[in-house]
């Protein structure tokens, strides 16, 4: 022990000791919390809090802040309790070459729970991130609110929720599930753009399983109330599903590579050796020829793109709507597709929600889109029209006005009613729209306009069967192709399928610079945001 | 807010089922077109278990894993709606 020397006025250490004394601070904090618990997750394959730091920088190499920050509680024995860098280790270092804040949560410091201390290193981090104009990804694996620290738990809360939507929109922030975020604490993961989860380890929701019965009276197990399956396929909050913690991290550097470090930064362009006016001839044959019979959007996408290289999020969720993450000649770009094997290809409420964010987000960080349409139309009938399709289906609508990033629509099939603009035409804001061959577009199908339009004529025809269809047929070859809507240059062109990639690439470096903001141009003007239905 | 036995416990239930099962609800509201299976008969993960017509397209309704059809709720001709069940699967 460092031994105090007196003098006249006071007391000192000798410099030896005080270096000694930061020596043993720093290796007291750096070795964790309860060796039992690091012990267990040695055991199991799990990653500890430091080591999962040192998975996600490069060479393991990381700068931390804020280690020597403790909580101020007396009650409940929390005055003895040792909680090294109060249960989350928060540090910034390099990813792949560029700079990135983070923050682990440590379930072996006091289970990670959330305190005031807690919460103050996980506000600043995100602060220091925005205002340094870095990516965030935060580790989640804490026990959640620590209930002794009673009110000043609770405001801390409101302070980290507060700051993430401040930097909303300003820098990227990433949630990484890799132990359990249960209580209020869950909104933590869920107000940032992306969720990874942990299939195994991972667990999210508003209230556990105990509380759950307690409250409730519901009986339910902890991975079937909030394990993967309830958020990668039910509620649509877990845009990507990984095996462990190294998957988990992997592809978050996967996902970040996609993104700007903030949102004054262009994507990250990077070098690929697949021609950009590659003709990918595979496609001609994709479509079916009879408009009833799907095909796989999904293949469509893995051609056209750099290296058939496509990052999907939310997959498991509302699969009629594909969005994800690809590259056009090195630059990242964000696609939103139909996908006509999974019901019928419809905007549906879900469906709406996971497109209008991931318009949105791409939008916020400068990653033009690109829409590849065969879509029947907003779901319609009582169930859809009681739990408020039109509300939820205006996201997409405002998504795609508000947005100012490059926009390109490639109508592959059918863009039929309110589709035509949920999916991206002119009309709402798209820079550039193509139509293959095989393109339907118009306001209904010809089967529903024949019925409206000549309705009575059917009624009272002779033969109405034969009235209708002959109207059906009538109604479709005048309507149902893509060169009315070349006409009147809603479509700028009618292109061949193969050729679809040459024209993607060529969009967009002819909008390489389109730049949209209140001021730049007149239909813009200052408003603090849109209205959006949510 | 949850209590620390409860999040601990996490990392003891190790939860085995030796029989799982799966149900396949109706994606979007529509008619059976045609069912393809039949309570008893084996099913390998992809086989489609009926067409729902509905959004001008014939729908495949895919089973997502291998097993036994258990139950099948609906009949050809029959409107259903989203989330109904179509079939149940035990793997």
């Amino acid at each position: 022990m460092a031994e105090w020397h007196e003098y006249p006025g006071g007391v000192y250490k000798t410099k030896e000791d005080l270096y000694r004394e930061l020596k043993e601070r720093q290796e007291k904090i750096t070795q964790m919390g309860d060796p039992k618990i690091l012990e267990k997750r040695r055991q199991t394959g799990q990653l500890n809090a430091r080591e999962r730091l040192e998975y996600l920088f490069d060479g393991g190499d990381y700068t931390e802040i804020g280690m020597h920050i403790k909580h101020r509680t007396v009650h409940f024995g929390m005055d003895k309790a040792w909680v090294p860098a109060e249960g989350v280790i928060t540090a910034f270092g390099k990813v792949n070459g560029r700079w990135v804040v983070s923050f682990s949560e440590d379930f072996s410091s006091m289970a990670g729970t959330f305190g005031e201390y807690h919460g103050k290193k996980e506000t600043y981090a995100i602060q220091f991130a925005m205002e340094k104009g870095l990516p965030v990804i935060g580790m989640n694996d804490s026990g959640g609110a620590r209930l002794h620290e009673g009110m000043d738990t609770l405001e801390a809360y409101g302070w980290l929720f507060r700051m993430q939507d401040l930097a909303s929109g300003v820098i990227p922030q990433i949630a990484l599930l890799l132990g359990p975020c249960l209580g209020g604490q869950a909104y933590h993961p869920i107000m940032q753009d992306f969720l990874i989860q942990a299939r195994n380890t991972g667990f999210m929701g508003i209230a556990g399983p105990a509380f759950v019965k307690t409250q409730i009276g519901e009986e339910i197990s902890l991975e079937e109330l909030s394990g993967w399956k309830a958020h990668a396929v039910k509620s649509g909050q877990t845009h990507v599903l990984a095996e462990d913690d190294k998957d988990v991290i992997n592809k978050a550097k996967e996902l970040l590579a996609f993104f700007p470090s903030n949102n004054r930064e262009k994507p990250p362009r990077i070098k690929t050796e697949d021609p950009p006016d590659r003709l990918a001839k595979e496609l001609d044959g994709i479509v079916p020829d009879e408009p009833f019979k799907p095909f796989d959007m999904k293949k469509v996408i893995t051609v056209v793109v750099d290296d058939g290289y496509f990052f999907e999020t939310l997959g498991l969720y509302a699969r009629h709507l594909i969005t994800g993450f690809a590259r056009f000649n090195g630059r990242p770009v964000g696609i939103v597709a139909n996908q006509p094997m999974q019901a019928a290809g419809m905007l549906d409420i879900n469906a709406s929600d996971k497109g209008a964010r991931f318009i949105r987000f791409c939008d916020l960080f400068n990653i033009p889109l690109v829409t590849l349409v065969d879509c029947p139309g907003y779901i319609i009938g009582s169930q859809a029209d009681w739990a408020g399709i039109l509300r939820h289906g205006a996201k997409m609508l405002y998504a795609w006005s508000d947005a100012t990033v490059p926009l390109i629509s490639i109508i592959v099939r059918k863009s039929y009613a309110g589709a035509h603009y949920g999916m991206l035409d002119k009309s709402i804001g798209a820079d550039f729209v193509f139509a293959w061959p095989t393109a339907r577009i118009t306001i209904v199908g010809a089967d529903t306009a024949a019925s409206v339009i000549f309705a009575r004529e059917i009624r009272e025809s002779e033969n109405p069967e034969e009235t209708r269809r002959k109207r059906i047929r009538e109604y479709s070859e005048i309507y149902e192709n893509p060169y009315v809507s070349a006409e009147r240059g809603y479509t700028d062109d009618v292109i061949m399928p193969h050729d679809t990639r040459k024209y993607i690439n060529q969009a967009l470096n002819l909008l390489e610079n389109k730049f949209v903001t209140p001021g730049t141009c007149p239909w813009k003007v200052w408003r603090k945001y849109s209205n959006i239905n949510l | 807010m949850e209590s620390l036995e409860e999040v601990f416990q996490y990392q003891l239930v190790i939860r085995r089922q030796t029989v799982a099962q799966e149900t396949i609800e109706v994606p979007l509201v529509g008619k059976v077109l045609k069912v393809n299976v039949n309570p008893g008969d084996r099913v390998k993960e992809g086989d489609e278990i009926c067409i729902i017509e509905s959004m001008k397209m014939e729908n495949s309704i895919l089973t997502p894993v291998s097993g036994a059809v258990k139950e099948v709720k609906v009949t050809s001709g029959q409107v259903v709606k989203a989330g109904e069940t179509i079939a149940v699967i035990e793997y």
